[in-house]
């Protein structure tokens, strides 16, 4: 799997951090000049970073082209549906909830399918995207089938004598922006550890990270498993943003966004796959203006893309941190 | 020092469907000795040196390192818990990664005690990687590798990459080290800088070798002791002057 610009473990103090505060501190007073429906694509794009993360740290840093993200998001999103209209849970338990399930779920998917070769591995994941929608769709007594489980909660917290709940998109937007930049800093210290370190050697040459005594295949399960956590994540917010879940949620469509954001980005970057979910997941959105044009100019901007950038957009990325760095 | 050597192969075979690669080989390196291992090509000494090192597993035979059978162990398993190290006939750094996170990363699981505690954050963690950054840094002067230090490994030379796979091996402390054709491909001035270099790790820090190597002049100026290998069996074992000598290894090179 060859990945784009520099993976490299850097060293000392690093411009990101300030800027990446910058660009948090930004999207906090996005709300007072952005109507809501731009929010709302903002939504969709920060809902869609949690598995492309996931996707990043296995594509991006360990070298695992996996197509089951919509899967795990897809089951994410039914946990939490069904916790929260069977019991009535807060939200926050509905969250951690889908994390857990979809990282249960993801070891024994993951055991049998890292024992596969590399093509192998890919058409084993794309099996588990259509599993999940069959049974989404044929598991009637759970799931109501085609249905769809609708009425999903908004986001209800409650702590203690206190409860509120998150109505409105603006306070979504900030519940969804919350917990992105939490994830983002959780795939930072993943990738800055130890074993970030040991995922960049397995991406690039697994005998060799053998050889060095890197027990590879339990990294590749236990990083198939956070992948696994993150895409749930984000289908859980996925529910309780849209209030409805369908078999439709277990899209091959959605696997294919993810690739597209962590590719198109730059794989093996984070702020690749920030600025890609912003590009490709709010560039949707932001066409539905002209739906009759809509994924004609989509294809024609990914092929635009692949042409002009075919690492994707991190080496443009990587110069501009470097202009940064000279400038200081 | 025990007189227990510290590798010990016994009817190693390995079979692939009816060609047998390894029949049947026995071979010793003793403790603190550099070892060398030659024969014709396709004689089967990469193959022997897969499932000693578990990249292969052997067909039959066992697998004794410092008295304990690591016979079917994983190449992984064998690196860490057995401090067996092996190069690769064909050069392999992590290209991307410059010369210091390439010795960082293969010094890494030494001293972290699992997999659990690779993903710390904490200061345990960032203290053992600043004490391999502190080893990985001495031994890049030693090789003659601090001026290309921030290069990525994979931009250098064929020989400096030789060198850096050299010094990846000595950052764990290891017992033993498999190097398969260490002075392949590598210009002739830098060849006596890696032989100097395993007599050092020799000498200095007690590390065993067993050494596949074409170069007749490296084998008799760095072993006491070589095998022969041919058509996946043990042909002879000697001195290189006895080795030099025999009639049935000159057949085996020229009539091969």
């Amino acid at each position: 799997m060859t990945s784009a610009a520099s993976p490299a473990v850097r060293r000392g103090p690093d411009l990101r951090i300030p800027f990446g505060f910058a660009l948090v501190a930004l999207a906090c007073v996005a709300p007072l000049f952005l109507g809501n429906y731009p929010l709302h694509a903002i939504i969709i794009a920060l809902i869609f970073l949690l598995p492309a993360h996931g996707l990043n740290l296995l594509l991006g840093y360990t070298g695992l082209l996996s197509l089951a993200q919509a899967a795990f998001f897809g089951i994410g999103a039914y946990a939490s549906a069904l916790l929260a209209v069977h019991f009535g849970t807060p939200f926050y338990l509905n969250f951690l909830a889908a994390g857990l399930v979809t990282g249960a779920i993801a070891l024994p998917l993951g055991i049998p399918a890292l024992r596969l070769r590399a093509t192998s591995f890919v058409m084993c994941t794309l099996g588990f995207v259509i599993i999940g929608q069959a049974i989404a769709k044929n598991w009637i007594s759970l799931t109501r089938g085609d249905m769809g489980l609708a009425a999903i909660p908004k986001p209800y917290f409650a702590l203690g004598p206190a409860s509120f709940t998150v109505s409105g998109t603006v306070g979504f937007y900030y519940l969804v922006l919350a917990i992105a930049a939490l994830a983002t800093l959780a795939v930072y210290l993943i990738v800055r550890s130890p074993a970030g370190r040991n995922m960049i050697a397995i991406r690039e040459n697994e005998t060799l990270a053998e050889s060095v005594g890197i027990p590879t295949w339990h990294y590749k399960l236990v990083v198939f498993m956070i992948s696994a956590v993150f895409a749930g994540l984000g289908g859980s917010l996925y529910a309780h943003y849209l209030t409805v879940v369908s078999p439709l949620t277990f899209q091959m469509y959605y696997s294919t966004t993810m690739l597209i954001i962590v590719l198109g980005g730059g794989a093996g970057t984070i702020s690749g796959v920030i600025f890609g979910s912003l590009l490709f997941v709010g560039l949707t959105e932001a066409l539905r203006v002209a739906p009759e044009l809509r994924m004609i100019a989509y294809g024609f901007f990914l092929l635009a893309l692949v042409f002009y950038f075919p690492n994707g957009f991190a080496p443009l990325i990587g110069r501009f941190w470097s202009f940064l760095e000279r400038r200081k | 020092m025990s007189g227990l050597p510290i590798l010990d192969i016994s009817g190693l075979c390995k079979s692939y469907g009816a060609v047998r690669a390894v029949d049947g080989v026995d071979l010793h390196v003793d403790r603190g000795e550099i070892c060398g291992l030659i024969g014709p090509n396709g004689s089967g000494k990469s193959t022997f040196f897969d499932c000693v090192t578990g990249l292969a597993k052997p067909s039959a035979g066992a697998v004794k390192l410092d008295g304990q059978d690591i016979t079917g162990w994983s190449l992984n398993d064998i690196a860490r818990e057995g401090r067996m190290l092996r190069s690769f006939q064909k050069t392999v750094v992590f290209s991307a990664l410059d010369i210091e996170e390439n010795l960082v990363i293969a010094g890494q699981m030494f001293t972290f005690p699992g997999i659990w505690s690779t993903f710390g954050i904490g200061a345990a963690a960032r203290n053992r990687v600043t004490a391999l950054r502190e080893r990985a840094r001495e031994l890049i002067k030693i090789a003659g590798l601090w001026d290309v230090r921030f290069q990525p490994a994979g931009k250098l030379s064929g020989g400096q990459q030789k060198l850096i796979q050299f010094a990846s091996m000595l950052m764990p402390e290891p017992k033993l080290i498999l190097l398969d054709e260490p002075m392949a491909g590598i210009n002739p001035k830098l060849i006596e800088r890696v032989v100097e270099s395993i007599r050092l790790a020799n000498t200095s820090f007690g590390v065993s070798f067993l050494i596949i190597e074409h170069n007749i002049d490296v084998v008799t100026s760095l072993c006491k002791r070589v095998v022969v290998l041919d058509q996946g069996r043990k042909l002879a074992e000697g001195t290189p002057d006895e080795i030099v000598q025999n009639q049935a290894v000159r057949e085996a090179y020229l009539g091969g």
